[in-house]
């Protein structure tokens, strides 16, 4: 995943790689991301996230849809 | 508490890469925790399997990345501690402070434009910055080609 200015600068790298245009999230969702993904990363506990966790992550920071299935085979038709 | 083999490399790994900012070799991990390079390689391989580490392509004794950390430079430094760790892509270069509880910059940039866009960790929060981030890649495949993600 990458960063960008603005979303007219993730268009005008879609259309420079030829790949359609899939979901922005903001800063503030990334972070939250990060911190429930890595926080214990250090630790002997820690572990990916299992697909149903990762479902519960993204819908806890509004990601919803095929998209964020982990375990989706509709992404490109919804999208 | 005794550790099982495969969590000792792991947290080898992890503080490793945290004490120098530089990813081990399974020789240096097995000299670490005293185990045989061959074993250590073998741990490596079943990281992967649980999605928590890369070993480099064709060089499986050498490690691309253990998230949020990347084992070569990439175009998403972190600067914290006195210094400069290297992330993956935009959501480990956040993830990189949230792992060591640090502040942080960012010195990342626009990945069309390369106009400088440097993201910052302060007090335990992301500081605000004009930005988006894009998936080009669903939830559903990111580990088909995790590098690529």
């Amino acid at each position: 995943m990458l960063l960008f200015r603005s979303e007219e600068t993730v268009d005008h790298w879609c259309q420079a790689h030829r790949v359609p245009r899939r979901p922005l999230i903001t800063l503030g969702q990334l972070w939250q991301l990060a911190v429930i993904w890595y926080a214990n990363r250090l630790t002997a506990e820690s572990r990916r996230p299992a697909a149903d966790e990762m479902a519960s992550v993204f819908a806890a920071v509004g990601l919803e849809g095929p998209f964020w299935d982990p375990q989706a085979d509709t992404w490109r038709s919804a999208i | 508490m005794s550790l099982d083999l495969d969590t000792s490399v792991k947290l080898a790994i992890y503080t490793t890469i945290a004490e120098t900012a530089a990813a081990p070799t399974a020789v240096a991990v097995a000299q670490r925790i005293g185990a045989a390079p061959q074993q250590v390689e073998a741990a490596f391989t079943r990281l992967y399997e649980k999605r928590l580490l890369v070993p480099e392509p064709g060089h499986p004794s050498r490690i691309r990345m253990a998230p949020p950390f990347s084992g070569v430079p990439t175009a998403f430094p972190v600067e914290t501690r006195g210094k400069r760790y290297y992330a993956n892509c935009a959501w480990d270069a956040l993830g990189i402070p949230a792992a060591l509880h640090e502040d942080a910059v960012i010195p990342a940039a626009d990945a069309f434009t390369g106009e400088r866009l440097t993201l910052e960790v302060k007090a335990g929060r992301a500081v605000p910055q004009e930005c988006v981030i894009h998936f080009a890649v669903p939830a559903a495949r990111w580990w088909e080609d995790i590098i690529y993600t």
